[in-house]
C-alpha cells in the first residue's frame, strides 16, 4: 500500500468539504477519484498534499506520515502533483520549468556560485539533459524546451506541468483533472502517457470529471459526494452502482442509463469528428439577427476559435454543444464584447458587435447570462435585479418588469431580500436568469445554465428557458450537457477545438448516432 | 487632557474623511491610488490662494477647490489608470504611476512662486501658510476648560455628513450599486450593461473631491498649508487607517481614522510628543502582522 | 550639457570635482540592488531606507561614543540590520503585494519617527555630526558596488535564484515543487537589509551629517529607491543601477530644468510605466514584480472554453 488515508476530515466555516475519507491506493496502480462538482476531491488532495491542514483523520506515504507537514515537506518526500488550473511558471521557459522541478535533487551551491565565474559546469549539463529527456517522456519534442510556458498551446501546456511534476521522481503523482479543456484526440493522446507512465512504475491518482477517462484508465475507482466517499471498487463496480448512478449522473429523470459510458468513450468521441459533414446539415435562416462570419478569436498564443460561422434567425433557440474547452464560451464572450475576435465580424441587428462598447451591445438587446452565474453574492436578489434594470431604465414600468419577472421564479420572490450569496446553485442560477431578462433580451446567450445543478434543478432551469422562449425570446444556448440542450433547440452545431464540426436540427443531432455515442453515452 | 480628546475628535475627522477616499478607490479598483494626498494637498492651497492672491470670499474659492479635486479626479483616471487598465498592467502599476503624478503636483506647487509658471495656483513655495484671522467667521467658545474653535468643531458634523451621504449614496442608489457591483465582479458589471469606464471615473471623482475638501478643513482649522502638508500628514497616515479600518470598507475608514486619532492623542499623552507619529506605524504593523483584513474587511483566501 | 562635456573631455578632472555625485551613485547603486533582490523573490518590501538608518547610525554612533575602528563599526551595523531583518522580515512573511509594501512603510516610519526621532543618543531631528570619514574614498564605493552586484548575479544563477523565481511566479506551484518558500524569501528579505545597511553606513560616512529627514530615510527615499528598480527594470541585476544611475544624474542631464525637475521626474516615471514598463534594462520586468496573488484580485484568466 503505497498511500493510505484513514479517516481524513476536513471542514470550512459550515460546510463539510471532507468527511471521513479513507482511501488506500495500490504500489504501481492507477487509482481513480471522481465526483461531482463540490464533492470535496480538490480539497482532499490539497489535504493530502499539505495545501490545507488535516482537521482529523491521517494518512500515510508507505511509512512517512504526512499530517502536520507542510506542501514543500510533503513534496519533497515523494508526492507530484499538478493542478485543475495549470500552475506553470508563466515567464519562464519549458526547460526551465522542468529544471526547477529538480530543485530538491539539487544540491545547494551558492557557495560554488560565487567562487567561479559561468562557465558551464558539470551538473548543469546533466540536469539540463535530464530535463530534456522529461519533456520526452511527456511526448514534448524538444524544440519546446526554449519556448515561453506562456506561449505553449493549452495541451502541451498540461504535459509541460506533467513533466515539471515528474522531475521530482515522485513515488505517487496526483493529476488533478488532467484532460481538463481538451478534445478527444488530445485527451486519448493524455490517456496513453499516463497509462506509459504507468507501466514504468509510477503509481497516480486520478482525479477528472470525464467519466469515460477515468473508467478507462484506472484499476480502481473511488467516488466521493459532498465530502463522503460513496463508492469504491473497479470500474465496472462504481459505474453500475446505483448510488453513483444517482449521485453523479442524473442529467434527466427520464433518461435510463443501464450503465455508465464506457472505456470507448473517447474513440466515439473521434468518429464525432470523422462524421464530421456526413449529417445533414439543416439550412440555415435567411434572415438572421445575429450573424456570425469566420471569427477568429485568440488568447495570445491559443487560437480558442478558429474561423467559425453560423447564424441565428428571430424567434429560434440555437445550441452550441461540445466538450469543456471547445471554444462555446470564448464565442459568447466575443459575442458580448468582452474579447476582441482577432478576425472575423460578428453582427447583430447592424451592430457591429468585434467593435462595439459591451455596455452598448447590452442596452441594444444582446445579453448574456454567463457561466457561473456570476451574480452579485453580497447584495441583496432585489439588488441584483433592480441593478440589471439599468441598460433599460424606464422609470414606472421597471418595477412592474420586476414584479414580472419575480412572478415567473417564483422561489426568488420569496428570497428578495435576502443575499444573493445565500442562495443554491440553483436558485442563483434562476437569479442570474431573470437578471438577464430585465435587460430585455431580444437575443439571451445563456452559458451552460446547468452546470452544476442537481437533476431537478436542471429540469426546472430547462422548462423557464422553454417558456422564455415561447414569449418570444431568440435563445442561443451553450451546454455540456448536450441531451437537454438538443432536446429543446430548434437547430444545433457541434463544436470541438474551437471549429464548427457538424450543424443540424435538434431532432437530426439528437438521434446522429455519432452524436449520441460521443455526448450523449450510447 | 479632554481638550486633547476633542483635539482627537478633529484630526480622526480629517484622518476618516481622507481615508474614506482612499478606500473607497481601493475598494472599487484594487488599487492605491497614491496621488491622493497630492489632491489633499492641492484642495487646500488652490483655496488659500483663491482667498489670499484672487481676492474670492472663503466659500467660493472653497467650492473651486473641491471642483478642482474632483477634476483632478479625473487625470488621475485618464492619465495614471486608463492606459494600464487597457494594457492589463498588474496592479502595482497604477501604484508607480499615481506616485508618478504625486511627485508632480507637489512639485508643481513647490515651484510656485512669485513670476514663475506656476504663480497663478501658489506663490508660497516651500513655506508653510495660514489662513489670515477672519477668513471665515470663527467664534471660541469656553466651557469648562475646554476651548472650542467653530472652525475645529465644525470638522466633525462636515465630516460626518459626508461619510453618512455617501454611505446612503453606496446602500440605496441606483449609482451606488452600480459602484458596488464593480467593486465585486467587473465582468459581471459589464453584462449587466454598465459603462465600467465611467464608474471608475466617477470613483476617482468623488474620492478626489473628499480629499480634496478634507484638505481644505485641515487648512483652515490647523492653519498649516503648504506642498508638504499631505505628505507629512496624511500620506502614511492614510494607510494606516485603511488597514486599521480594513481596506474597501467605508465604514471602516471612518472608524479606523477615529481611532488612529485616539491611538495618537494617547501615544502623546503618555509618551510626550515624539511618540505620536512611532506609535500610528507600529499599530500598522502589528494589525497587518496579526489581521491584515482589517477590523471590517474580508478574510482572503487563494483558491489553489 | 556642460557636464557630459566635462566627462568625456576632461575625465580625470571630471573625477575629481565630482567626488560625491560619483558615490551618491555608486551607494544608490548598491541600495538599488538590495531592492532588486527582494523584487526578484517576489516581495514588494520598502523596508530599505530603514535598513539603510540602522546602518548609518549604528556605525556612525559607534565611532562617536566607542571609537571603534570603522570596519568594525560597519561590520556590527550590517549584523544588527540582519538581525532587525529576521524579525521584521518573520512576521509579513504572509503578506503579498500592497500590504507588504505598506507593513514595510510601517516599519520604515515607525523607526525613523518612533525611534529615532526620539532617542536622544541619535540626535533627534537636529541628526548627528561626526568626523566624515570617507572609508578610503569613491575608490571602496565602487568596489563595493560591483562585488555587491557580482554576488547578487551569481545567486540568482543558482540554486538560490532559480527557487526565487518560482517563488516570485507563482508560490503555490513553488511548493508544490519541494522549494521552502519561507525560507527563501526570508533569505532574500535578510540578504537584502545586510545590503542597504551597508550602503547606509557607507553613505553615512559621506557627510559630516546623518540627517533623519524623510528624504534620507524616510518614504520620500523608499519610493525613490523604488524608482531606480522601476525605471531600470528587474528582470537583470544590472537593472536597478542604471535606473539608480539614471536618477541621480537626472538633475545633470536637464540641466536647464532647474527647479522643475521633480515634475519632469514625475512625468517621465508615468510615461515609463505606462509605455515601457519592463524598464530600460528590461524583458518582461513588471511581470517579475507582479506578485502571482494581489489581494482581492478578481482577475480572471481566460479559460479555453
Amino acid at each position: 500500500m503505497l498511500l493510505r488515508l484513514d479517516d481524513v476530515r476536513r471542514h470550512f466555516g459550515g460546510v463539510h468539504a471532507v468527511d471521513g475519507v479513507s482511501l488506500d491506493v495500490e504500489q504501481g496502480s492507477i487509482q481513480g477519484l471522481i465526483g461531482p462538482n463540490g464533492a470535496g476531491k480538490t480539497t482532499l488532495v490539497n489535504v493530502i498534499t499539505g495545501y490545507t491542514r488535516f482537521q482529523s483523520g491521517q494518512a500515510w506515504l508507505e511509512s512517512d506520515e504526512l499530517s502536520g507537514l507542510p506542501a514543500h515537506r510533503i513534496a519533497g518526500l515523494g508526492i507530484a502533483r499538478t493542478f485543475q488550473n495549470i500552475r506553470l511558471f508563466k515567464d519562464l521557459t519549458a526547460l526551465e520549468n522542468v529544471l526547477i522541478g529538480m530543485h530538491v535533487r539539487r544540491r545547494d551551491d551558492t557557495l560554488a556560485q560565487l567562487g567561479t565565474l559561468p562557465v558551464f559546469r558539470g551538473d548543469e549539463q546533466e540536469r539540463i539533459k535530464d530535463a530534456y529527456a522529461l519533456l520526452e517522456s511527456v511526448g514534448l519534442p524538444s524544440s519546446v524546451g526554449p519556448r515561453h510556458a506562456a506561449t505553449l498551446p493549452y495541451g502541451d501546456q498540461r504535459r509541460l506541468e506533467i513533466a515539471r511534476a515528474l522531475a521530482l521522481r515522485p513515488r505517487l503523482l496526483i493529476l488533478d483533472e488532467p484532460a481538463a479543456g481538451m478534445n478527444p484526440s488530445e485527451k486519448q493522446g493524455m490517456r496513453e502517457l499516463i497509462e506509459r507512465l504507468n507501466a514504468d512504475g509510477l503509481t497516480i491518482l486520478l482525479i477528472d470529471h470525464d467519466m469515460r477517462l477515468v473508467m478507462g484508465v484506472c484499476r480502481r475507482v473511488a467516488v466521493l459526494n459532498f465530502g463522503k466517499k460513496i463508492a469504491d471498487g473497479t470500474p465496472k463496480e462504481v459505474s453500475t452502482d446505483p448510488t453513483v448512478i444517482k449521485a453523479y449522473l442524473g442529467t434527466g429523470g427520464e433518461r435510463e442509463v443501464r450503465s455508465a459510458p464506457g472505456a470507448t468513450g473517447v474513440d466515439e468521441e473521434r468518429e464525432v469528428e470523422q462524421a464530421a459533414g456526413s449529417s445533414p446539415a439543416a439550412r440555415e435562416p435567411e434572415k438572421a439577427i445575429l450573424d456570425v462570419e469566420d471569427l477568429t478569436v485568440s488568447y495570445g498564443a491559443i487560437v480558442a476559435v478558429r474561423g467559425v460561422s453560423f447564424r441565428v434567425a428571430a424567434g429560434e433557440i440555437v445550441a452550441l454543444i461540445g466538450a469543456n474547452g471547445a471554444g462555446k464560451s470564448t464565442i459568447l464572450n466575443t459575442l458580448s464584447g468582452l474579447i476582441r475576435p482577432e478576425s472575423g465580424t460578428a453582427t447583430f441587428d447592424g451592430l457591429d458587435l468585434a467593435n462595439a462598447k459591451a455596455s452598448e451591445i447590452v442596452k441594444r438587446g444582446l445579453v448574456q447570462v454567463p457561466e457561473g452565474r456570476e451574480i452579485l453574492a453580497r447584495q441583496s436578489v432585489m439588488e441584483n435585479l433592480e441593478l440589471a434594470t439599468w441598460a433599460r431604465r424606464d422609470g414606472a414600468t421597471t418595477r412592474r418588469r420586476i414584479e414580472d419577472v419575480l412572478k415567473r421564479f417564483p422561489i426568488l420572490g420569496e428570497r428578495r431580500d435576502l443575499s444573493a450569496g445565500s442562495l443554491s446553485g440553483g436558485e442563483q442560477q434562476m437569479l442570474a436568469i431573470a437578471r438577464g431578462l430585465l435587460a430585455r433580451p431580444r437575443l439571451l446567450l445563456l452559458d451552460e445554465p446547468s452546470l452544476g445543478l442537481a437533476p431537478q434543478m436542471v429540469d426546472e432551469v430547462f422548462r423557464a428557458v422553454e417558456e422564455i422562449h415561447k414569449d418570444g425570446t431568440t435563445i442561443l444556448l451553450v451546454e455540456q450537457n448536450a441531451l437537454r440542450a438538443l432536446a429543446i433547440a430548434d437547430r444545433a452545431y457541434v463544436i470541438e477545438t474551437g471549429r464548427i464540426l457538424l450543424s443540424g436540427s435538434g431532432d437530426d443531432l439528437l438521434h446522429n448516432p455519432a452524436v449520441r455515442r460521443a455526448y450523449l453515452g450510447g | 487632557m479632554d481638550q486633547q480628546i476633542l483635539n482627537a475628535i478633529f484630526i480622526g475627522s480629517i484622518y476618516a474623511l481622507f481615508a474614506v477616499g482612499y478606500t473607497l478607490v481601493f475598494g472599487i479598483l484594487d488599487i492605491l491610488n497614491l496621488a491622493h494626498s497630492a489632491v489633499f494637498m492641492l484642495g487646500a492651497a488652490l483655496t488659500y490662494s483663491l482667498v489670499v492672491n484672487h481676492g474670492q470670499p472663503f466659500w467660493i474659492a472653497a467650492l473651486l477647490g473641491i471642483a478642482a479635486s474632483a477634476l483632478m479626479g479625473l487625470v488621475i483616471e485618464h492619465v495614471c489608470l486608463r492606459p494600464l487598465r487597457r494594457r492589463h498592467a498588474p496592479p502595482i502599476a497604477a501604484l508607480i504611476s499615481t506616485i508618478g503624478l504625486a511627485l508632480v503636483i507637489v512639485a508643481a506647487v513647490e515651484q510656485g512662486k512669485s513670476g514663475s509658471l506656476f504663480s497663478w495656483l501658489w506663490v508660497d513655495g516651500a513655506n508653510s501658510v495660514a489662513f489670515p484671522a477672519g477668513t471665515v467667521p470663527n467664534p471660541t467658545w469656553h466651557i469648562g476648560d475646554l476651548t472650542l474653535e467653530a472652525s475645529k468643531v465644525l470638522i466633525i458634523p462636515i465630516s460626518i455628513a459626508l461619510m453618512l451621504i455617501l454611505g446612503y449614496v453606496m446602500r440605496f442608489t441606483q449609482v451606488g450599486r452600480g459602484l458596488r457591483a464593480v467593486a465585486e465582479n467587473p465582468r459581471a458589471a459589464r453584462l449587466m450593461g454598465l459603462d465600467v469606464d465611467r464608474m471608475i471615473s466617477l470613483t476617482l471623482v468623488i474620492s478626489s473631491a473628499l480629499g480634496g475638501l478634507a484638505g481644505i478643513l485641515f487648512g483652515l482649522a490647523l492653519g498649516d498649508i503648504s506642498p508638504y502638508i499631505g505628505r507629512d500628514n496624511v500620506e502614511v497616515r492614510g494607510l494606516a487607517v485603511i488597514v486599521l479600518g480594513g481596506m474597501g470598507s467605508i465604514p471602516g475608514a471612518v472608524i479606523g481614522g477615529y481611532l488612529l486619532g485616539l491611538i495618537e492623542i494617547l501615544a502623546l499623552v503618555t509618551f510626550g510628543s515624539n511618540a505620536r507619529g512611532g506609535v500610528a506605524f507600529a499599530a500598522l504593523f502589528l494589525m497587518l502582522v496579526l489581521r491584515p483584513q482589517g477590523l471590517f474587511g474580508t478574510r482572503l483566501r487563494e483558491r489553489i | 550639457m556642460d557636464f557630459f562635456i566635462q566627462l568625456f573631455s576632461d575625465p580625470i578632472g571630471f573625477w575629481n570635482s565630482h567626488t560625491l555625485l560619483i558615490s551618491q551613485i555608486g551607494i544608490n547603486g548598491i541600495v538599488a540592488t538590495s531592492m532588486f533582490l527582494v523584487l526578484y523573490s517576489g516581495q514588494l518590501s520598502l523596508a530599505a531606507p530603514g535598513f539603510m538608518a540602522i546602518g548609518a547610525y549604528t556605525s556612525v554612533l559607534m565611532e562617536l561614543y566607542w571609537h571603534t575602528p570603522v570596519v568594525l563599526n560597519v561590520a556590527v551595523a550590517v549584523i544588527l540590520a540582519g538581525i532587525v531583518g529576521l524579525l521584521v522580515g518573520l512576521p509579513v512573511l504572509r503578506l503579498r503585494g500592497v500590504f507588504l509594501a505598506i507593513a514595510t512603510i510601517g516599519f520604515v516610519e515607525a523607526l525613523r519617527l518612533g525611534v529615532i526621532l526620539n532617542v536622544p543618543i541619535t540626535g533627534e531631528g537636529l541628526g548627528l555630526q561626526h568626523e566624515a570619514d570617507p572609508l578610503g574614498g569613491v575608490p571602496i564605493i565602487l568596489v563595493s558596488l560591483v562585488m555587491v552586484v557580482f554576488v547578487v548575479w551569481r545567486l540568482t544563477k543558482g540554486r538560490l535564484g532559480s527557487a526565487w523565481s518560482a517563488i516570485r511566479q507563482d508560490e503555490i506551484a513553488a511548493l508544490s515543487q519541494g522549494i521552502h518558500v519561507a525560507r527563501y524569501k526570508m533569505i532574500a528579505f535578510i540578504l537584502s537589509a545586510l545590503i542597504a545597511s551597508y550602503a547606509g553606513a557607507l553613505e553615512a560616512h559621506l557627510n559630516f551629517f546623518v540627517d533623519p529627514g524623510d528624504s534620507q530615510y524616510g518614504v520620500t527615499r523608499a519610493v525613490q529607491i523604488l524608482t531606480f528598480a522601476v525605471l531600470g527594470g528587474t528582470g537583470f541585476v544590472i537593472g536597478p543601477v542604471v535606473g539608480a544611475l539614471i536618477v541621480t544624474l537626472l538633475p545633470y542631464i536637464f540641466e536647464g530644468a532647474g527647479d522643475y525637475i521633480n515634475i519632469i521626474a514625475g512625468i517621465f516615471l508615468i510615461a515609463v510605466i505606462i509605455f515601457r514598463p519592463q524598464g530600460i534594462v528590461g524583458r518582461g520586468g513588471l511581470a517579475i514584480v507582479r506578485p502571482a496573488w494581489w489581494p482581492r484580485s478578481r482577475a480572471r484568466a481566460p479559460s479555453p472554453g
